[in-house]
């Protein structure tokens, strides 16, 4: 099945304080995952344009990419400012995606952040040892989304390395304080209900 | 009034769901984040998950009916039941998950046949879990309620 998808999310224009959108692949084979990752991006304040596919070879489409490490690379990276791809996929794994995309010979690859159901300290040291800015453990939350705007290539600092966690090599699923998401800056009515430990009514 | 009325349902049978573990605060995540912008968001999520779910099965069920069974492939397949039952909260199904994946490593085709059987059970109830809520989601609404969003 290929599906590519895309969908502007935040306010109408579409556009960032400063005037810059920041345009997200998404790539994961779970369509449940998909629609979670859309919803999390859309909600979290900062504006994203998202495109999603179902595979590594429809992402490598996307981007331009050629497979064939004989042709030259002719990378139309102007398209997408941040990769956010599943590790686990079939035929061409989120690694595969990674490791095509940062062989890119221009001079700053895509960023990429890896997502994975499992936090295997092998597998997020494989990772960033080819260059993944991030490694998220899924169900991704809303903290996750917001990091992701400092990765993109719109020219903002990095953001600061995380703190020592008690597992040094675990995924970097909130190693980060919780924050409360921002309200959304378009429309006004969308606005995350608190969690309580009892019960809420919406 | 009736939306009172089937709130007070709601919150009765949702609170047997979450005490039972069919469900967990993974679900609760998914009904923060609808609202008008996004109002049918859960039903949405649980409908991919439910036909996700179905064809996850049905290749479980193909690869064990092979007679050399490819424990790598099965478990690929279990890894992806298993993560998208996290990502919507269906802790049961998780749980049996992970039991079977550790039947694939190890090689048992006996333990993935028992590990598929429960699976398929636990999906099941979940299934109808998660339809009773979104029928009784749907009552609220049309008599002009709110959802309650319970968490553990």
């Amino acid at each position: 099945m290929e599906e590519v998808e895309k969908r502007e999310e935040g306010s109408n224009d579409g556009k960032l304080e400063g005037g810059v959108e920041v345009r997200v692949l998404v790539v994961d084979d779970s369509p449940v995952d998909r629609r979670m990752v859309e919803v999390l991006l859309k909600k979290s304040g900062a504006m994203f344009q998202v495109t999603s596919v179902d595979s590594g070879k429809r992402a490598m489409e996307v981007l331009g990419l050629s497979e064939d490490k004989t042709k030259s690379p002719v990378v139309d990276d102007q398209k997408v400012d941040i990769i956010l791809t599943d590790y686990c996929m079939p035929e061409m794994t989120g690694y595969d995606l990674l490791k095509a995309v940062k062989e890119q010979s221009c001079q700053k690859p895509i960023p990429v952040i890896v997502m994975s159901s499992e936090n295997e300290p092998q597998r997020i040291n494989r990772c960033r040892a080819i260059g993944a800015e991030d490694f998220i453990i899924k169900p991704l939350q809303t903290n996750d989304v917001l990091r992701l705007r400092s990765y993109a290539r719109t020219g903002l600092p990095p953001p600061p390395p995380p703190p020592p966690s008690s597992s040094s090599n675990a995924g970097t699923k909130r190693k980060m304080t919780i924050e409360l998401m921002a309200e959304s800056g378009g429309g006004g009515s969308e606005r995350r209900r608190p969690r309580l430990t009892g019960l809420a009514v919406a | 009034m009736e939306s009172d009325r089937l709130q007070k349902i709601y919150i009765d049978f949702a609170s047997v769901v979450f005490r039972e573990e069919f469900l967990d605060n993974q679900y609760t995540q998914l009904q923060q984040l609808q609202d008008e912008s996004e109002p049918k968001f859960v039903l949405q999520v649980g409908t991919l998950f439910l036909e996700d779910s179905e064809k996850l099965l049905n290749g479980l069920r193909s690869i064990l009916d092979q007679q050399d069974v490819d424990f790598e492939k099965l478990d690929a397949c279990v890894r992806k039941l298993m993560g998208s039952s996290a990502s919507i909260g269906a802790k049961r199904v998780k749980n049996v998950c992970m039991a079977f994946h550790n039947s694939c490593k190890n090689g048992s085709k006996e333990g993935c046949l028992k590990c598929l059987q429960q699976v398929a059970q636990e999906y099941l109830l979940v299934k109808r879990k998660l339809e009773t809520l979104f029928k009784l989601e749907k009552q609220i609404l049309a008599a002009g309620g709110s959802v309650p969003v319970l968490s553990q």
